[in-house]
């Protein structure tokens, strides 16, 4: 599928603070976060984010608290604004939109689904489903077809006439995705949506969000501080630091090449078994004489490649997509990919 | 010679001094010594002062103290036309909205006004306990010939208290939405919430003739709109900003936001200011007997003016009774929005 950029971030900046304008002269020459901010009291919250955020995939902003990857999605809708920088949302500049084009963009474009669920309290759960189309001026039952389709496929059905508080944390995530849906944006952005949820919850979450995903093939940008579900759900991941992106592309070609000592910390701590891929290890068919034991599709993980040749480091398998052969994959290859990146010295130090 | 002499004259004004007299009534003390005459010698213990009155001794051309109190009231009395004339007719609707409130709620037979009363308070508060007791308080009020006097006091609350939600809410909305407006109206909440009762009723005794009803309409209003513009202001501020972040998030209007979000949110706020406009209107209603306002407040004034204990006490109760009736019942009705809007 040919990757096209839905909306572009090019050399963002974001100052807190009285004067931005001044204070990015100082930035631009070289002055850092914590010097900005004792000089010249300004939070430098994003500096030069360029991110491209292809059509149809799921592009995933990971950082820890305070590393302005809320800030960063708040930019796409202009709940924030920039103090330098561009975003295109495909050829439009979103930074040169009036208030009657924004609000367009922000009713018919791009959906949102927040952290705390931010449910209208006093509106049952089918009004808030519909809540894009009534603020588009539509009656309530112009929109109840559509918000009850969209209900009942996250898994919500009967409960319309309920409010929010008689739901539970998951269920009303449902109705928050449920009313993203309903607006029927092609963009959706998720801020640290399933962070709030308990772990088995949150792990329903993500398969539910996958399995819209290979359905309705939205643009959606997900923010979280999670590395397991970063991995689970990206098609793009961006990790943020301190406002800097430092290092973005395939999630699977992050864990294997991580550039910055912060990512080898991430990655030392998770089970690389089960998030790498076979695609990542494959190696392209040698000869023909090769006696395969038996097929792998180039999407299954190493756990499930690992439990079928039973731990034999001997075996070689047929890599296959769309019943054709696109590689082959060497038990030996796979063991070396599960070899954990030490994490680097400064983490040990801490932990001893 | 008096104390302050040295001032004047080494500022040099002893020619402005004697050039006028200040036209200010001798005052007692005055009077006194002048009567007495003769120069005392003062000691240091005694130094009084640098007030006007004793600066007006060493200078004739100074004004004394209560020059400064008879000039406010002579501006007042001679911008009083011209005050009149302006607000005579913006508050003349109050006078007929009291007045016409007044005579239906005393006139209409009392076999209607309860029921509807108790249909009103069934149609807020949905609980038969409540409309209960509010028929036992009335039928017990109106057994001791107390109902004529409850039913004005009632009306005139009605209609004060309807006026205060009608103008404090958008005002409230207004201070909500700018922080300059919130800036500028503080301070004047601040002063009609400290000021004593009683003082407001001294310009507008000058104002407006006290055989008219405004007069103490506006009293009431005054006293009691602080607390409903108060917690709508606060009621609003505090709606949950993640929620009011997922209205911008979808694109809502400013008008839509404050419609579908902000209102409905801070509806419970704004139903305590309601409660608390209604109880200080109650409050206020008693002391507006002073200047005319019919009702219970007028059987407590002639138990103090007359030292007529029992019709104080039991018009005492009468009002008690009152304000938990008015408390209960707008309670409930907040309870009942509360209720629908839990978190």
């Amino acid at each position: 599928m040919p990757r096209t950029a839905k909306i572009s971030i090019k050399s963002l900046y974001k100052i807190f603070g009285p004067t931005p304008e001044a204070a990015l002269e100082y930035v631009k020459q070289g002055m850092g976060k914590t010097e900005l901010l004792e000089a010249q009291n300004h939070v430098l919250a994003l500096q030069d984010i360029n991110v491209d955020i292809n059509d149809g995939e799921i592009t995933v902003i990971m950082g820890l608290s305070g590393s302005g990857k809320s800030t960063l999605i708040r930019h796409l809708n202009r709940l924030i604004e920039p103090t330098a920088g561009e975003i295109h949302f495909g050829d439009e500049d979103i930074l040169s939109y009036n208030e009657a084009e924004l609000r367009t963009l922000r009713r018919e474009r791009m959906s949102m689904v927040f952290q705390k669920f931010a449910l209208l309290p006093h509106r049952t759960v089918l009004e808030n489903a519909g809540m894009a189309l009534d603020v588009r001026g539509f009656k309530t039952r112009d929109f109840e077809d559509e918000a009850k389709k969209w209900l009942g496929r996250v898994g919500l059905e009967g409960n319309e006439n309920l409010f929010p508080h008689q739901l539970s944390g998951g269920m009303q995530q449902r109705v928050g995705i449920a009313r993203a849906l309903v607006s029927n944006a092609p963009v959706m952005l998720m801020d640290e949506a399933f962070s709030a949820l308990d772990p088995l919850i949150r792990s329903d979450m993500q398969d539910l969000l996958l399995e819209l995903q290979g359905e309705l093939r939205k643009t959606i940008v997900f923010i979280t501080h999670d590395l397991d579900e970063s991995l689970k759900l990206a098609d793009h991941l961006v990790i943020l630091k301190d406002g800097v992106v430092i290092q973005q592309g395939d999630p699977q070609n992050i864990l294997l090449n991580p550039n910055d000592p912060y990512i080898i910390d991430f990655i030392s701590d998770i089970n690389r078994a089960r998030v790498l891929r076979v695609r990542s290890v494959m190696v392209e068919p040698t000869s023909d004489d090769v006696s395969y034991a038996g097929d792998l599709l180039e999407t299954d993980n190493l756990e499930t490649v690992l439990s079928k040749s039973d731990g034999d480091v001997s075996l070689v398998y047929q890599v296959i997509r769309n019943d054709e052969q696109v590689g082959e994959l060497h038990m030996k290859d796979l063991t070396r990919a599960l070899v954990p990146v030490p994490a680097s010295e400064e983490r040990n130090n801490y932990s001893n | 010679m008096a104390t302050y002499d040295f001032i004047f004259s080494s500022l040099g004004l002893e020619e402005w001094c004697s050039s006028s007299h200040s036209d200010a009534p001798m005052s007692m003390a005055a009077l006194l010594a002048k009567a007495k005459g003769g120069e005392v010698e003062q000691s240091l213990w005694d130094l009084p002062f640098p007030s006007m009155d004793a600066l007006n001794e060493s200078c004739a051309a100074f004004p004394q103290s209560r020059e400064l109190t008879k000039g406010l009231e002579q501006g007042f009395l001679a911008i009083k036309d011209s005050l009149s004339v302006v607000l005579d007719p913006i508050t003349q609707p109050l006078s007929w909205a009291l007045d016409g409130t007044l005579y239906t709620m005393v006139t209409t037979p009392w076999w209607i006004v309860i029921p509807v009363l108790l249909a009103l308070v069934f149609f807020v508060t949905k609980s038969w306990k409540h409309v209960f007791f509010v028929a036992i308080s009335f039928i017990g009020l109106a057994f001791i010939d107390y109902y004529v006097y409850a039913m004005q006091t009632l009306a005139i609350i009605f209609v004060c208290a309807f006026l205060c939600v009608l103008l404090g809410i958008p005002i409230g909305i207004g201070m909500a939405r700018s922080d300059l407006m919130q800036r500028l109206t503080i301070p004047v909440l601040d002063m009609l919430q400290t000021l004593p009762p009683f003082v407001y009723l001294i310009p507008l005794i000058f104002l407006f003739s006290v055989t008219e009803s405004k007069l103490y309409g506006i009293a009431i209003i005054l006293y009691a709109i602080v607390p409903v513009i108060r917690l709508t202001n606060l009621g609003i501020r505090l709606v949950d900003e993640d929620v009011i972040e997922a209205a911008d998030a979808f694109g809502m209007t400013p008008r839509q936001k404050l419609f579908k979000v902000q209102i409905p949110l801070a509806l419970p706020n704004i139903m305590a200011g309601v409660n608390q406009t209604i109880m200080m209107s109650l409050a206020m209603v008693v002391i507006a007997s002073l200047v005319s306002a019919p009702g219970l407040g007028v059987l407590v004034l002639r138990g103090i003016r007359s030292l007529e204990l029992g019709v104080g006490l039991v018009s005492g109760l009468g009002i008690v009774i009152l304000a938990v009736i008015l408390d209960r019942v707008t309670k409930a009705s907040l309870a009942r929005i509360n209720a629908t809007q839990k978190q």
